[in-house]
């Protein structure tokens, strides 16, 4: 209190006394008694002085009878009431105002002249304070009364012997006294105050109270009664408020044992029953299981053995019934850093309500902002720890509001206080008292307070190392407690009796004490072991009964429909992707650096003549669609591999509120998708555009697009499989370089380990491979659609039919065919074998054969299967084989011929050919599918004759409905037993791969995986 | 969904291009007006006056032996490879770039060989007879310089191959072209370094030789009247043989007789030839020779 406040005071205590008969001996008294408590001995003379002076005071023996007549208050003391009053206005916060009265009406009290002028006087005053009228009637009644039965307030508790209040608005509570406590509470304020009618020596919090005297009855204040009764603030506080007693609110844990999942015990025999409005700290040493305790509590992790009852529903086994009562403030900050302030608030409230509307959360985040202290702050970024845009203390409140924004009755903070100042403590501290007074239920894990903050608890729960119980009760109680199970001297005391603090460290040097060796140096044995303090509890404490309710508990939450959900998670996530700068301007650039980078590269001056760039001749096509894969792939990768992790304490906490894991997930792949359609579409139009690639964007495009789609899954994957993205990028070249190696490009297909190829087919394994679908169909995309080859691919497909039929097929069978007409006498084991396989080579390509003069009558079957071949039916064949190769020379020269007259007729129309296929045609490419370099165009495996030259041109020939597996670059697939285009066929592939990884995440099929093998690394260490 | 998305993508695909060629249909209409083609020429009589025309790398060995200089400006760059799009131009110039390539084995210019190979495998693979030409061989080959003359050699022989295969496949025509190609290139090069060395009668002999060779061209390219490319061909190389028909070859006949030389009976040939050729002859041949191939290479 400053001097000039002093002053003023002293000035309006001198006022009123001076009033109706001027300063009586007890008024001086009680303006004494109060200097000596605010100031020092040695100034108290000079304030004293002052009141004398204003009040008239002029001594017991010069005092005269006139002067107490009754003279109307002066003009001039009533102007000078109000000025003062008003300059109290100024500094003094409301409630040290609610003080100030207080100790006026005592002043006036203490003579009992409650004459007119007097009471007007105080009147004014707390009119100007802005003090309701029917406060002040209470105040002043409290304070003036000596009698319990004239206080008919329902601000008023009185706790006496009797069973019963004494008028009907009072509160009454029954406690061992002589005589009567008389309790007052100024709602307005939230301030107690007590004061005792009676013979008795009570102590408030260690100091004798005396009889009649107001006394301010803080937070953490202890009554003791000589007969060792005890009352506590908090008991009180719940007895007062109704709102409370409303609340159907019953926690109820009861937990035998936890254990970690190293076979440690973390947690033994806890047990607490709790109701609404209570502020319950847990404390202990580190590793005590402080956190193991809360996070049990909350639900976050099941006990082995025991229960977690709220209103009689176990929160595991009753989830549904329990949703959104719980509120879980952990330790780290989990806010999205990207964001503002209030927009954390704000879309964390929309996921909440549902039913409110628009102007209705927004009403509701900047109440929230305002009881925090943060409206100022509210459209300042978050920000990250590095890069901070506001305090500490503001993240923490701000952590705090995202749950009280949607007030759950019962809120889990792990040490909430952590690295904030003491003030910024205290801050929080007094919002959660604040809150338990508003009938929550609320657990702090708490390390270090200060004594203010220690005594806000209603209850303290504390955990010796090993996770055993040692104290559940009154946290000033418990230094007693320690104090006095140690046999210390002045073991009654809890507080300093000076200045009102309790030391918690005291508690933990008591029960951490060690044992002194000879030497006078402490040794690492404890003088009580755990499990003695635990015994001594389970002897000292017995678990409080508790209100039983079957009520289901109070619900805050209101969840919107899961598309909504999905539709404020995108919007979050979209705005925390916009206001990342960094992070927008990177992805949005990559793709058009790498594609100016890549295509700047590779363009060279292809043309034959090497003096211009020629789109036909360039052979880094084939490795730039790779490339382009490749990058589509590691941008997809790299843009999701975070996104989970980085989210995962907030899905923590929002794990609470029971959305929707598939809202979430589809918000993810919204903006994901979006991000890799800009970023292929930027990426293709340059690379298409430097390259000279015509008419195939969107095309190409959509490949891209859907390779990146499908790493943007695969990324959530991983991303929500592991913990860090340190391992998450470390295993981005795992997943990258077998989708390199078996794109089918770098390495032949044909030409891989025997265990994985199938010759003439891709290999299985390369069909897990999102790259070679897309390669493939990319590369046969281009090659088959191109403006040029697609005016002549389907001459030139019959005409390499043809060719490869009369140039390799028919010799080939002409030669089979030979072999079985020479042997046909051959008894040799060997030669019947070759003779076998022979026969069926024959039988399949003969089978489905068109061109069939000379043979129709012939039965493939009885002859080649059934041992119907004679030399006869042989001959018979060689001459068909003749006609058959005969058949196919002229087919392959129609066809040949056709494509000489189209491209004559197209140049007759005016058609620029070689212009066209300068510029849409490529000689690389087209080597590469038509696999121009094989050296073997036909060949023999396992009983077929297999075609290697010419793939673009084949055809699939299924095995069976669903074959529909092909050698590299075929045009078509079968698809369940329709021919499929490979552009379509490999597409839908993708897609359904990207379908697969998408269910595999919502059923977080990796992360078990992973913790299946996390545990098994685990049990082999043991 | 996605296929629709497909289908959406597939019709904007289409709806950008098709605006651009006249469609399928227009074709197939005017096709209806020519008449199919069909060779119907037996193989056996092509066969053996294919037989007949020399291959171009004993043209090359003559040039050698004259004494003239390898001359780069003589061959058909390859840079005009992108400009052969027909299968006729392909068989062609596959043919011209054959002679090339012997021309530079026969110099041993082995840097501008390897371009040829490279151009000949191209045209090879578009007239599906690449099989002919094993890249990867031709690859290793190609990195040590001291392979150079096998790789050549194998290229050139590589031709040989081809024609035979032609033959067999019913694509003889191409065959035809090939060797035309070949013979004309082998022509225009002989032609050009005779006309800078008029005193080196041997060369100018040599041209006039090909009279015959002419001759046996034009009668295979009248087994192909409906192929209007080939007729068009048939009619320039008219006036190449109205040009020859300018020469006198005589041709004096005498018994032969039998001798026995180291015991050993021997039939000696009497007979002799003597071609009458002018310079003025020469330069015309030249001359046709030259615009031939100018109308072909581009």
């Amino acid at each position: 209190m400053s001097e000039e406040i002093l002053k003023a005071i002293t000035q309006l205590f001198a006022i009123i006394s001076k009033q109706d008969g001027g300063v009586s001996d007890n008024e001086r008294g009680f303006a004494i008694n109060f200097f000596q408590q605010e100031l020092e001995k040695s100034t108290v003379d000079e304030y004293l002085k002052l009141y004398d002076e204003i009040s008239g005071y002029i001594g017991q023996t010069d005092k005269h009878e006139d002067d107490r007549s009754n003279k109307p208050t002066s003009v001039k003391d009533s102007i000078r009431t109000l000025a003062i009053c008003k300059k109290i206005n100024k500094t003094l916060t409301q409630k040290q105002k609610v003080v100030v009265l207080i100790k006026i009406l005592e002043l006036v009290s203490s003579d009992k002249q409650f004459t007119n002028q007097r009471m007007e006087i105080v009147n004014t005053v707390s009119t100007v304070f802005n003090i309701i009228q029917d406060e002040y009637k209470l105040i002043e009644s409290f304070v003036v009364s000596e009698q319990i039965s004239s206080l008919n307030f329902s601000d008023i508790l009185i706790a006496n012997e009797g069973n019963q209040a004494a008028t009907p608005l009072q509160k009454h509570m029954h406690a061992h006294v002589d005589g009567h406590f008389v309790f007052l509470q100024v709602s307005s304020v939230g301030m107690y105050f007590v004061k005792y009618l009676g013979k008795d020596s009570n102590n408030l919090n260690g100091f004798t109270m005396k009889p009649s005297r107001v006394y301010l009855f803080s937070q953490g204040s202890i009554i003791k009664t000589p007969d060792g009764g005890a009352l506590y603030y908090s008991d009180l506080v719940a007895d007062f408020n109704a709102e409370i007693r409303t609340i159907k609110l019953s926690f109820v844990a009861k937990i035998d044992e936890f254990i970690f999942p190293n076979g440690a015990i973390g947690i033994r025999d806890v047990k607490i029953a709790e109701g609404p409005g209570k502020l319950i700290g847990i404390m202990g040493a580190s590793g005590a299981g402080k956190t193991t305790l809360l996070n049990i509590l909350a639900g976050l992790e099941k006990p082995g053995k025991g229960t977690i009852k709220i209103n009689g529903f176990d929160i595991h086994a009753d989830k549904s019934k329990v949703e959104g009562v719980i509120g879980y403030v952990a330790q780290d900050d989990l806010l999205i850093e990207e964001l503002t302030v209030y927009q954390n608030l704000y879309y964390n409230a929309k996921l909440c309500f549902a039913q409110l509307k628009e102007a209705e959360i927004h009403e509701r985040v900047m109440k929230a902002l305002e009881d925090l202290g943060l409206d100022h702050r509210k459209d300042l970024k978050v920000g990250s720890i590095l890069d901070k845009q506001i305090s500490g203390g503001q993240r923490k409140r701000l952590n705090i509001a995202l749950e009280l924004i949607r007030e759950p009755a019962i809120l889990f903070l792990d040490e909430p206080t952590s690295g904030l100042s003491s003030r910024d403590s205290e801050n929080v501290i007094d919002l959660l008292k604040e809150l338990s007074l508003k009938g929550k239920l609320i657990f702090v894990v708490i390390h270090q307070p200060s004594s203010d903050i220690y005594k806000m608890f209603d209850k303290m729960i504390l955990m010796d190392t090993g996770g055993y119980p040692t104290y559940y009760g009154n946290p000033v109680a418990a230094v007693t407690y320690f104090k006095k199970a140690t046999n210390q001297v002045d073991s009654g005391r809890g507080q300093c009796e000076v200045c009102g603090n309790v030391n918690p460290e005291q508690i933990f040097n008591i029960i951490e004490a060690r044992v002194v060796d000879e030497y006078g140096q402490p040794t690492n044995k404890r003088k009580v072991t755990p499990m003695q303090w635990n015994e001594m509890f389970k002897s000292n404490f017995k678990p409080a009964l508790i209100e039983k309710t079957h009520e289901e508990p109070p619900q805050s939450l209101h969840l919107p429909s899961r598309l909504s959900q999905a539709i404020i998670f995108t919007k979050r996530n979209f705005l925390a992707k916009l206001s990342n700068k960094q992070y927008l301007l990177i992805n949005l650039l990559e793709a058009p650096t790498l594609a100016i980078l890549l295509a700047f590269i590779i363009k060279y001056k292809s043309a034959p003549s090497g003096k211009e760039y020629l789109f036909r001749y360039n052979e880094n096509l084939p490795a730039f669609m790779l490339m382009a894969i490749i990058v589509a792939l590691f941008m997809g990768l790299t843009v999701s591999a975070e996104e989970i992790i980085r989210d995962r304490k907030i899905l923590k906490r929002e794990s609470f509120l029971n959305l929707s894991w598939s809202s979430y997930l589809i918000s993810k792949l919204a903006i994901l998708f979006l991000l890799s359609a800009i970023q292929t579409f930027t990426f293709i139009i340059i690379g298409n555009w430097i390259l000279e690639i015509q008419g195939m964007t969107l095309a190409f495009w959509f490949v891209l697009f859907t390779t990146s789609c499908f790493a943007n899954v695969l990324g959530l994957n991983i991303s929500s499989a592991f913990n860090s993205a340190v391992t998450v990028y470390i295993l981005i070249p795992l997943l990258l370089i077998p989708q390199m190696i078996l794109s089918g490009l770098l390495f032949d297909f044909d030409k891989l380990n025997e265990l994985l190829s199938t010759k003439g087919k891709v290999p299985l394994m390369a069909d897990l491979m999102t790259s070679r679908w897309a390669y493939e169909a990319i590369a046969v995309y281009q090659f088959k659609n191109n403006e040029y080859q697609k005016t002549y691919y389907d001459y030139e497909r019959n005409e390499a039919e043809a060719d490869f039929r009369s140039a390799y097929l028919a010799d080939e069978l002409k030669k089979k065919n030979q072999f079985l007409i020479d042997t046909y006498d051959s008894k040799e084991d060997s030669i019947l074998q070759i003779q076998k396989i022979n026969k069926q080579i024959l039988f399949t390509e003969l089978k489905n054969e068109s061109f069939k003069a000379g043979i129709s009558e012939v039965d493939m079957n009885s002859v080649f299967i059934q041992n119907g071949y004679t030399p006869k039916i042989g001959a018979q064949l060689n001459q068909y084989l003749d006609d058959y190769k005969k058949h196919y020379q002229k087919e392959y020269n129609a066809n040949s011929d056709l494509i000489e007259k189209k491209m004559a007729f197209y140049q007759s129309q005016g058609f620029d050919i070689q212009q066209e296929k300068n510029s849409y045609f490529n000689e690389s490419l087209s080597d590469l599918v038509r696999n121009v370099s094989a050296k073997e165009r036909i060949m023999e495996y396992q009983g077929m004759l297999i075609q290697h030259i010419d793939p673009v041109f084949q055809s699939p020939n299924p095995k069976h409905f669903a074959d529909y597996r092909t050698a590299f670059f075929f045009p078509e697939k079968n698809l369940f037993g329709l021919t499929v285009s490979t552009y379509t066929f490999n597409l839908v592939v993708i897609w359904c791969m990207t379908t697969i990884f998408f269910i595999a995440l919502y059923f977080e099929v990796l992360r078990r995986i992973v913790g299946i093998f996390g545990q098994f690394s685990l049990s082999l260490k043991k | 969904m996605k296929l629709i998305l497909i289908v959406v993508v597939a019709g904007i695909l289409c709806s950008c291009t098709s605006d651009k060629k006249p469609d399928d249909q227009a074709f197939l209409e005017s096709l209806d007006t020519t008449k199919t083609a069909g060779a119907g020429v037996d193989e056996e009589v092509i066969n053996s006056i294919l037989d007949q025309i020399p291959s171009p790398i004993e043209i090359s060995m003559l040039l050698k032996e004259s004494g003239s200089k390898y001359n780069a400006g003589l061959l058909n760059p390859t840079d005009n490879l992108p400009k052969y799009n027909s299968n006729f131009n392909k068989a062609l110039n596959l043919g011209i770039y054959g002679t090339d390539l012997g021309y530079t084995n026969i110099f041993g210019n082995n840097q501008d060989g390897i371009k040829y190979i490279s151009s000949i495998k191209s045209l090879a693979d578009e007239l599906n007879i690449g099989q002919f030409f094993d890249v990867k061989t031709i690859g290793r080959l190609a990195t040590n310089s001291k392979n150079l003359d096998s790789l050549l050699l194998i290229t050139t022989m590589n031709f040989n191959h081809i024609n035979h295969y032609l033959q067999s496949q019913s694509r003889d025509n191409l065959s035809v072209l090939l060797l035309t190609g070949g013979w004309l290139e082998a022509m225009q090069i002989t032609c050009q370094t005779a006309a800078k060395n008029p005193q080196n009668k041997q060369l100018q002999e040599t041209i006039g030789e090909q009279k015959i060779i002419l001759e046996q061209i034009m009668l295979l390219f009248s087994f192909y009247k409906e192929d209007s490319h080939m007729v068009s061909l048939m009619e320039d190389l008219n006036q190449l043989k109205v040009a020859f028909d300018k020469i006198n070859i005589n041709y004096t006949y005498k018994e032969s007789t039998m001798e026995i030389v180291n015991g050993v009976a021997v039939i000696k040939d009497n007979s002799t030839t003597t071609i009458d050729i002018t310079q003025e002859n020469i330069e015309e041949i030249k001359n046709i020779t030259n615009s031939i191939r100018t109308k072909i290479i581009n």
